[in-house]
């Protein structure tokens, strides 16, 4: 159902949603735009500067440390538990609410389901704002996603002038905005034009079509060194995205802590085996890794492209990699490998 | 700017004649705010080489990535050429095995001041020759002065010169102002402990672990950090306070006499954590009580790296 939410009674509502959910919407922090819980005296920023907040939305849901269960020295040990207060995220993107869908089937398999993950999505509504003006660096609708794509959201808002139309997805969304009038079919079709519009002013980025195939028949192609010459190995393509799931399990000993800390594959330390032998030793290999796990292992689990086109990594590279010339590049590579 | 034919020829005729195999500069990136590192092998690569205020990263940070029989190229600024010196110090590359070009460094430009200003949509970023920058964004065109969007370790550089290459592509410039330099650090110091102790905690509250401060500093080379040291661990594992601040103060610490205020490790942080307050007090101490400033040639080794038979504390010899 579409409904009109006035810009001026948007913090009437945050506020009223403050009194059953705590509220996290996108503040200023430093330089960027953070998800941090709503105060009283809130300052939204989530129209200015930056588009995506700086940390994807998926740090609350997988924190980038977080206890697990308390041992002692003397044996046993006690689970701590999962966080279910109630939350709603106001003004997640698209490209993080769709990231957050993919991570689910990561952490919610049938037989394998982390608890923490799922208590929080359970307690977590996504109210998601569309992007009425794409930010040049996200390629959403190469990857398959969009603008105002649907996926992993409660409700959708569009930016109207004074309003935001409200696109209730699901019944929870609904039990959000049950107090606003409908929209006119008017408003309805302003939105859905603006919603075409900014879709088709994104260029796609690269070509997606057997794109899979040239990364898989090209794992020893020199190409992986060229692509990763510069690369300096730190964490910020990969803490940034909002897909990137990987986590290493760290016994604090002192503390008499288990925790769960973000690791990446770009990191030396994350294969390195006891043995002191390490699979993937360099750069090339590690960016091969990153490559490959968004744009091949991914297809071949879940037939998605694990990478929601956000643009963080290509913001935010300190050494100004691109993902999109990274794959540009792919479809240059031989499409059929000879075998001797 | 640099005159960047002249510095392409130089280029050029250094893997034309041979001196080099490999000349470590930069290329235009894929973005306009980020030109990249790149490595040029042969003559007709040259071509793509640019050298632009936007050029943010310290090129020393990669010499420790070739074997150290390679006869390298680089091109230096003023905290290059030092970081280089400082590495040619610790073994990590015979200086006659490098061939330095230097370009006297009117400031690297922080991208992050000119999305300040303009939104985080830029189209093309062009230096014109009054000292400004013209930028033109999705929101429109903008006329920046350049001294305003300069990363504060520029704006405060005593050494903007190369000390020590083998050419220098442009004039000479002034050297900075030593007193701006102790402006930050005193901003810092000046401090009461409590006041102190929350602009670090401001800091490193913000970090998450992606080391991205490590990797683009030349000066981090080891083959496996203190933090990725498991058996025993030396600091905390995760981004808890502790596990931050211990990462903070221990990576600080090991510059100490070996930073060269370039600021690489601030511009590389995706977190805009503000960090060269640590390294630039150690490096005023350095200065202070020991009169030394790192790589400002290549035979003086930093004070801690030294022992000499009438040191005061006796713990070691
Ligand atoms: S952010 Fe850039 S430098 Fe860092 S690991 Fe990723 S590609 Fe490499
Ligand atoms: S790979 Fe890059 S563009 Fe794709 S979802 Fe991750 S951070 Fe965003
Ligand atoms: S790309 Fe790397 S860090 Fe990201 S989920 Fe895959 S393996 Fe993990
Ligand atoms: S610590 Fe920072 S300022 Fe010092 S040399 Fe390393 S990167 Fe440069
Ligand atoms: S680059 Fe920034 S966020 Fe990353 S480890 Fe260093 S201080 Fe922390």
């Amino acid at each position: 159902m579409n409904l009109i939410l006035k810009k001026d009674d948007l913090n009437h509502q945050l506020n009223a949603w403050r009194q059953d959910y705590e509220v996290y919407a996108p503040q200023s922090l430093q330089n960027y735009t953070h998800f941090l819980p709503l105060q009283d005296g809130f300052e939204l920023a989530f129209d200015v500067k930056a588009h995506n907040t700086r940390i994807p939305p998926k740090a609350l849901f997988l924190p980038t440390s977080e206890a697990l269960l308390k041992f002692t020295r003397f044996g046993g040990y006690e689970q701590i538990p999962s966080e279910t207060s109630p939350r709603l995220i106001f003004g997640i993107r698209p490209c993080d609410a769709h990231a957050m869908t993919m991570l689910d089937t990561v952490f919610e398999q049938e037989r394998y389901t982390d608890p923490h993950w799922q208590a929080r999505r359970d307690a977590t509504l996504l109210v998601g704002l569309g992007c009425h003006e794409p930010c040049q660096t996200g390629f959403c609708t190469t990857v398959g996603s969009g603008p105002f794509n649907h996926a992993g959201l409660d409700a959708i808002l569009t930016d109207l002038g004074d309003i935001f139309l409200v696109e209730t997805l699901t019944e929870k969304g609904e039990g959000l905005f049950s107090q606003l009038e409908t929209a006119t079919e008017e408003q309805s079709a302003q939105a859905s034009v603006l919603q075409q519009a900014a879709a088709a002013s994104m260029p796609i980025a690269f070509e997606t079509e057997g794109l899979k195939e040239k990364l898989d028949q090209n794992f020893d192609n020199p190409y992986w060194e060229e692509i990763s010459r510069s690369c300096l190995s730190c964490g910020v393509c990969t803490f940034l995205c909002p897909t990137c799931f990987c986590f290493d399990i760290v016994d604090e000993a002192q503390r008499g802590e288990r925790v769960r800390n973000w690791d990446t594959c770009m990191f030396r330390t994350y294969s390195l085996e006891a043995s002191g032998h390490n699979p993937r030793p360099s750069r090339v290999e590690r960016t091969r890794q990153r490559l490959s796990h968004k744009y091949t292992y991914w297809v071949d689990q879940i037939n998605q492209i694990g990478c929601t086109g956000c643009g963080r990594c290509v913001r935010y590279c300190p050494v100004g990699l691109d993902i999109r010339a990274m794959l540009r590049k792919a479809h240059q590579l031989p499409s059929e490998v000879a075998h001797v | 700017m640099p005159d960047l034919d002249a510095l392409k020829a130089e280029a050029k005729r250094l893997l034309d004649e041979g001196v080099v195999e490999m000349i470590i500069g930069f290329k235009a990136g894929d973005t306009p705010l980020h030109p990249q590192p790149a490595f040029f092998k042969t003559v007709e690569e040259i071509d793509r080489l640019v050298y632009n205020a936007l050029c943010q990263n310290n090129l020393a940070t990669y010499l420790t990535r070739f074997p150290k029989t390679q006869k390298i190229g680089m091109l230096v600024r003023g905290c290059e050429n030092r970081s280089v010196n400082a590495l040619v110090i610790e073994g990590q590359h015979p200086r006659d095995g490098l061939y330095l070009i230097g370009v006297p460094c009117e400031g690297i430009i922080d991208w992050r001041k000119i999305i300040e200003k303009t939104g985080e949509e830029v189209i093309s970023v062009f230096e014109q020759s009054d000292n400004t920058v013209l930028v033109e964004a999705k929101s429109g065109y903008f006329t920046l002065e350049k001294d305003t969007l300069l990363h504060e370790s520029c704006a405060r550089c005593i050494h903007p010169n190369p000390i020590s290459a083998d050419i220098v592509i442009g004039e000479l410039l002034p050297e900075g102002d030593p007193t701006l330099a102790r402006e930050q650090v005193a901003a810092f110091a000046d401090l009461s402990l409590q006041e102190r102790h929350a602009w670090f905690r401001q800091e490193a509250e913000r970090c998450i672990r992606c080391y991205a401060c490590r990797e683009a500093c030349p000066m981090c080379y080891c083959e496996e950090c203190f933090v990725d040291h498991v058996s025993p661990r030396w600091t905390e594992s995760g981004t808890t306070p502790a596990g931050m601040q211990g990462w903070h103060i221990v990576r600080a610490f090991h510059q100490t006499g070996r930073c060269t205020s370039c600021g690489a490790c601030e511009r590389a942080c995706p977190m805009d954590i503000k960090m060269t307050y640590l390294t630039e007090k150690l490096n005023q101490d350095m200065r202070q009580k020991y009169n030394f400033e790192a790589g400002m040639d290549t035979k003086t080794p930093p004070p801690f790296s030294t022992i000499t038979l009438d040191d005061k504390s006796r713990f070691i010899v």
